[in-house]
């Protein structure tokens, strides 16, 4: 079998993947007892003394990597950040990796170093290592991995929800991933549509610096929150309920995503957090992420039940699985 | 004479064996009868004149409601047989001299106990009595007897005892008591069987669940609400059905606006009386509507009578679905009205509410009152369908009156086939051939199978022995209550056959189906393999099985989607069967992009402007549909330039050759449906809007589409590879409507007979190819009267044996069964 762009997609595919050829080829995977590659989180530990070691590492290749709201550069910038993030670590330090191809406009990749500059100041970390090699690669690769750092034992997992939480969405769904989309496609419609991209470290500090507890956390980038939801419904071995009219939505996004049948739970955001918090917390863990810039739109969009396994959605027509995304939607409706 | 004698079939909670007393009796037999789960055991004693005449009787006079499959007689010779060896073979030697008795269901084997019966609709006797004002039943709604009542419905587990059924809360009167234990009586082990004094109550309340009368009062009130036009929602046997008279326009259009289902036909019922005042039918439709399992049929409208007795708001199609009563309750409801709506209380999708507490919770909206009972429904069971085509009752959806009879399938036929084949040029000893004949006769299949069906119009199939139990009616499996209901329809119809082991599971192809992940829960919890069945192979192995038909034959599977095998959507298809029941896809409609997937089938004006745009340029097609705006509020100039972005760059497009998704856009091009409100609605539509042409111009097309000339049809068909080009037939009708040639519905006539004729020409040309003899036609759009009449004629015309469904869905309601099917043709016969 050969490799097919649903590999890389978020899914089952990829998910697949990732199981069988990668983590199954693998002996050592973990170290000093912390999180390792077998737990399949958004990021690692090493336990070291009184804190844990957070370590990530993300590849980033996108098109066009010139986009509204952003380009690759503050994507390599925000990807790594916000994985070390949703592990409630303080993100520090990010290597940079290039590979570029045979003919790269080298003002473009000035362009695109000034982006990673202003990310990198926004999201307080400083880049402290890199590479850079040509290759007949067809476009600009960049991967970048980060190191954070968080108290031992209070790194934040996927699977930690518990009963009863209250799932909160930090703001508006599926900007990032339909602005690529459309522009890719080359659609030319008068749109306000951006991507979403931003470190969202300040803003999980936020919550956390208010002590709150923070039961389990993801960023919905590939898959989407569907996705997301998924993998923390299943790492808990406990079910999720959605209230549809709940979740976060821009007018705009709703129009383009209704107008071309794409649901929105399962395209990308690179500035967005899913928390699972106890819900006596909810209310005012809401109204702080509310306070940041970044979560002006968040939500409390459902809750963490025993009742059921996987997600399921509240609709006015019913109530619906939502499914890990496979890739391209099918049809199902006769 | 002493003889032994054995029945299988339906013979349990069918008053089998009293009537096996009775003509004991009649004829002078002592002896016994005595049920031993899937076969009835009788012992007769008398004289040889007596057994032929009572063996005559079990024939002809049985009752009503049981079937024999097999009857064996064995002899036995009290001279030689020794009698401790008898006493093991017959239960009480001494009293064979004496008298005729009934044993009771005891020692009944745990794997293969009996059939349940499904529901049955209230018997001639039982309607004398409940009208007769000396009777003790005189206008009592839960009459029943053993000939008729509920069964399926009222069942928790096996054996069909009155303590297994929820008629459990209810202990017999001394009267009931006396009539339940008299072999004479026709209440005789009647397990629903009750009256005013002990069984169940009906009351009245209110919308919020109030209590506000109770029984023949409540009864009485609430016909003279519905015929002040409020809405009720009524608990009846199965289900509970939402209800208002049928001829008055307000409560018909307030029931519509509370269920939120706009255009969707109703349901009604009516009595044996009324009925031919507004509606036309043939003696089989006759029959079948007044056939003890009562379903609702699709009758055509009556030109003089039913707008007289009917309101227009029931249907906006050429049919009305009509049904007789069949309860003591829907008997009483009738006075002045001359048809009431009875339509499922449920949401859309969602499974209908059963027990007193949720019907009330989410109808309280809809429903003015509610009249209800105290007894439980333990099996929801939806009404089932029937309609009329070429000249057979095709099942639309198979639920109460039906489930969960099983269907049989004798593959001894097919091994006789196999063995044909496989010893056909071999110079054999004879008789080594009978005997591997006899092995594969007896041939039985061991495996118990569940198969899971596909997703919408759900139902679960149980295989065992060569037994096919089809579940009732779930639903729309993609909702999630839906497809809970599927799960516990699956466990109970492994309790009501005592099923404790599985060895198969099956399922449909497609990723993301509910009944998928079903089938992955079950593969764990029973461990037995997991195996997957193109959706329409599973069509084309639900028609073969609904036929006993297990030779090579091409078959039309024609329907709104499935899975393919090539990872698009199919649903026109032409499917050859090879000999190893293989199944190739040798034709098919010309694949179409399905904008946004589902959103498209809601939206048939985007397959219009999908199909027009590979025949006209993008600007072209999208200045056509922009004279649609307007029609319907949700389409946009804003969203129609996206559609059009979205045609060029193909993303989010799914690719499909379904047929249902070539009508719709018809639909939408003659106006005639830009919304999906209920499945198919659009191609549903269309047909009754093509019916509706008048004759002489429907003469006039069909001539057209019969003399097309070669040149034109190898425009729309592409010869060489089986290909229909639905580009061209749509485009077809675009210039027709451009050229105002026919009238709207004419052109509606024109897509639904020029389509049939390519499909004609197509299977036609591969049967030459491929020696093959017999073609089938199934899938939800044979459904469709134009299409299907017209190819059988032409096709049995050209010589071909003409294979369609009998007693399995044409449409996804009988996936499962397909399913079960497919898996024993391709691993347990080959
Ligand atoms: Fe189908
Ligand atoms: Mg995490
Ligand atoms: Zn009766
Ligand atoms: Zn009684």
């Amino acid at each position: 079998m050969k490799i097919t762009r649903m590999h890389g997609a978020g899914g089952k595919v990829m998910q697949n993947l990732i199981g069988d050829v990668i983590l199954g080829s693998l002996t050592n995977t973990q170290v000093n007892g912390g999180i390792g590659l077998q737990d399949l989180d958004d990021g690692s530990t090493i336990p070291i003394g009184d804190n844990e070691i957070v370590f990530t590492v993300d590849g980033h290749t996108v098109d066009p990597i010139f986009f509204k709201g952003g380009d690759i550069g503050r994507i390599s910038v925000c990807g790594t950040v916000n994985d070390l993030s949703v592990m409630g670590a303080k993100p520090l330090a990010l290597s940079m990796s290039f590979v570029l191809p045979e003919g790269f406009d080298i003002d473009k990749l000035k362009e695109i170093m000034d982006s990673i500059n202003k990310a990198c100041e926004e999201a307080g970390v400083a880049v402290i290592t890199g590479d850079t090699k040509v290759s007949n690669v067809s476009d600009i690769i960049i991967s970048s991995a980060g190191i954070g750092i968080v108290e031992k034992g209070k790194a934040v997992r996927d699977k930690g929800m518990k009963e009863g939480d209250s799932i909160i969405v930090t703001g508006n769904l599926a900007e990032h991933g339909l602005t690529i989309l459309l522009s890719r496609e080359g659609f030319d419609l008068e749109s306000n549509l951006k991507s979403d991209v931003a470190p969202v470290n300040g803003l999980i500090q936020s919550v956390l610096n208010e002590g709150i507890t923070i039961n389990a956390m993801k960023d919905p980038t590939r898959g989407g929150l569907a996705d997301s939801l998924n993998e923390m419904a299943e790492k808990s071995g406990l079910g999720i309920t959605l209230q549809e009219d709940q979740i976060p939505l821009s007018e705009e996004v709703n129009f383009i995503s209704e107008a071309l049948g794409i649901d929105p739970l399962t395209v990308a955001n690179e500035g967005k957090v899913v928390m699972a918090i106890p819900k006596k917390d909810a209310e005012k863990a809401l109204e702080i992420i509310k306070n940041h810039p970044l979560g002006k739109n968040a939500k409390i969009v459902g809750e963490v039940t025993s009742e059921h396994k996987g997600v399921i959605m509240e609709t006015l027509v019913g109530r619906r699985v939502v499914d890990t995304p496979i890739g391209d939607p099918i049809p199902r409706v006769c | 004479m002493l003889k032994k004698i054995f029945v299988s079939g339906i013979v349990q909670g069918v008053g089998f064996r009293p009537f096996v007393y009775n003509i004991a009796k009649k004829n002078n037999l002592k002896g016994y009868v005595k049920n031993k789960g899937n076969f009835v055991e009788i012992v007769v004693n008398g004289n040889l004149k007596d057994i032929n005449n009572f063996l005559i009787n079990l024939k002809e006079e049985k009752p009503v409601l049981s079937k024999i499959n097999k009857l064996e007689i064995e002899d036995i010779d009290t001279n030689n047989d020794l009698d401790n060896d008898l006493n093991n073979k017959l239960d009480g030697l001494e009293e064979l001299n004496k008298e005729f008795h009934i044993y009771s269901s005891q020692n009944v084997n745990n794997e293969v106990a009996g059939t349940i019966p499904p529901d049955i609709a209230l018997c001639d006797d039982c309607i004398k009595e409940l009208k007769d004002k000396k009777d003790i039943r005189y206008e009592y709604p839960f009459i029943a007897c053993v000939n008729c009542g509920p069964r399926f419905t009222v069942i928790k587990k096996l054996p069909y005892d009155r303590e297994n059924t929820s008629m459990d809360k209810f202990p017999l009167c001394e009267n009931c008591e006396k009539e339940y234990k008299n072999p004479n009586d026709r209440r005789f082990h009647a397990q629903a069987n009750c009256c005013d004094k002990c069984g169940p109550k009906v009351f009245l309340t209110d919308s919020n669940g109030n209590k506000l009368l109770e029984k023949e009062s409540a009864i009485k009130k609430a016909v003279e609400l519905l015929e002040d036009g409020k809405i009720l929602a009524i608990k009846g046997i199965g289900g509970t059905h939402l209800v208002c008279d049928a001829n008055n326009d307000d409560a018909i259009l307030e029931l519509r606006k509370r269920l939120n289902r706009p255009t969707q036909a109703f349901a009604i019922m009516s009595t044996e009386e009324k009925y031919p005042l507004f509606s036309k039918f043939t003696k089989i439709e006759e029959e079948a509507l007044n056939s003890y399992r009562r379903p609702i049929v699709a009758l055509k409208k009556k030109e003089n009578g039913y707008n007289k007795y009917i309101s227009e708001n029931i249907s906006n199609l050429d049919t009305v679905g009509v049904m007789l009563p069949y309860s003591g309750l829907h008997y009483l409801l009738f006075g002045k009205c001359t048809a009431y709506v009875m339509t499922s209380a449920n949401l859309p999708g969602l499974p209908m509410a059963i027990t007193n507490d949720k019907i009330i919770e989410s109808l309280k909206d809809i429903a003015d009152y509610f009249l209800l009972h105290n007894r439980d429904i333990v099996n929801r069971c939806d009404d089932s369908v029937l309609k009329l085509i070429s000249n057979r009752m095709m099942i639309l959806r198979r639920s109460r009156g039906y489930a969960p009879e099983p269907i049989e399938i004798d593959f001894s036929k097919m091994a006789e086939f196999e063995n044909k084949n496989k010893y056909k040029n071999k110079d054999e000893n004879e008789n080594e051939n009978k005997e591997i004949i006899n092995e594969l006769n007896n041939k039985k299949i061991e495996k118990n199978i569940i198969s899971v069906g596909a997703e919408l119009n759900s139902v679960a199939c149980l295989t065992k022995g060569n037994k096919f139990y089809m579940t009732q009616y779930i639903g729309n499996t993609s909702k999630y209550e839906t497809y809970n209901y599927l799960k516990d329809a699956v466990h109970n119809i492994l309790r009501l056959t005592n099923t404790n082991k599985l060895d198969t599971i099956v399922c449909d192809l497609h990723p993301q189906f509910n009944s998928k992940k079903f089938a992955n829960e079950l593969t764990k919890e029973y461990d037995a393999p997991m195996f997957e069945i193109q959706h329409h192979a599973a069509h084309v192995y639900s028609l073969m099985g609904d036929n006993g038909f297990f030779e090579p034959n091409i078959t039309i599977a024609l329907d709104g989607l499935g899975y393919g095998k090539d990872g698009n959507i199919w649903g026109g298809e032409l499917l050859y069967c090879d000999k190893n029941y293989e199944i190739h896809r040798i034709g098919h409609l010309e694949e179409q992009l399905q904008l946004g997937g589902d959103l498209s089938t809601k939206y048939p004006l985007r397959m219009l402007f999908s199909i027009l745009s590979k025949k006209m340029s993008l600007d072209e097609s999208f200045e056509f549909v922009k004279k649609y705006i307007g029609k319907y509020p949700e389409l946009t100039e804003k969203e129609l330039k996206l559609i059009k972005m979205q045609i060029k760059s193909g993303l989010n497009t799914a690719i499909t050759t379904s047929t249902g998704r070539v009508l719709d856009s018809v639909a939408a091009l003659l106006s005639v449906c830009f919304k999906k409100t209920y499945d198919g609605e659009p191609s549903i539509r269309l047909e009754a809007f093509a019916n509706s042409c008048d004759e002489k111009e429907k003469k006039q097309i069909l001539e057209f589409v019969e003399n097309m000339d070669n040149i034109r049809y190898s425009r729309l068909i592409d010869y060489e590879n089986n290909i229909i080009k639905t580009s061209e037939i749509v485009y077809d009708c675009y210039t027709l409507l451009q050229n105002e040639v026919f009238s709207k519905k004419g052109i509606a006539y024109y897509a639904h007979l020029v389509l049939a004729n390519c499909l004609c020409i197509i299977s036609e040309n591969s049967a030459k190819k491929l020696n093959i003899n017999t073609l089938g036609l199934t899938g939800g759009v044979s459904y469709n009267r134009i299409i299907t009449e017209y190819m059988v004629i032409k096709l049995k015309n050209k010589g071909f044996n003409i294979l369609l469904h009998n007693n399995v869905p044409n449409g996804d309601g009988g996936i499962a069964f397909g399913q079960s099917v497919g898996y024993i043709l391709k691993n347990e016969i080959n």
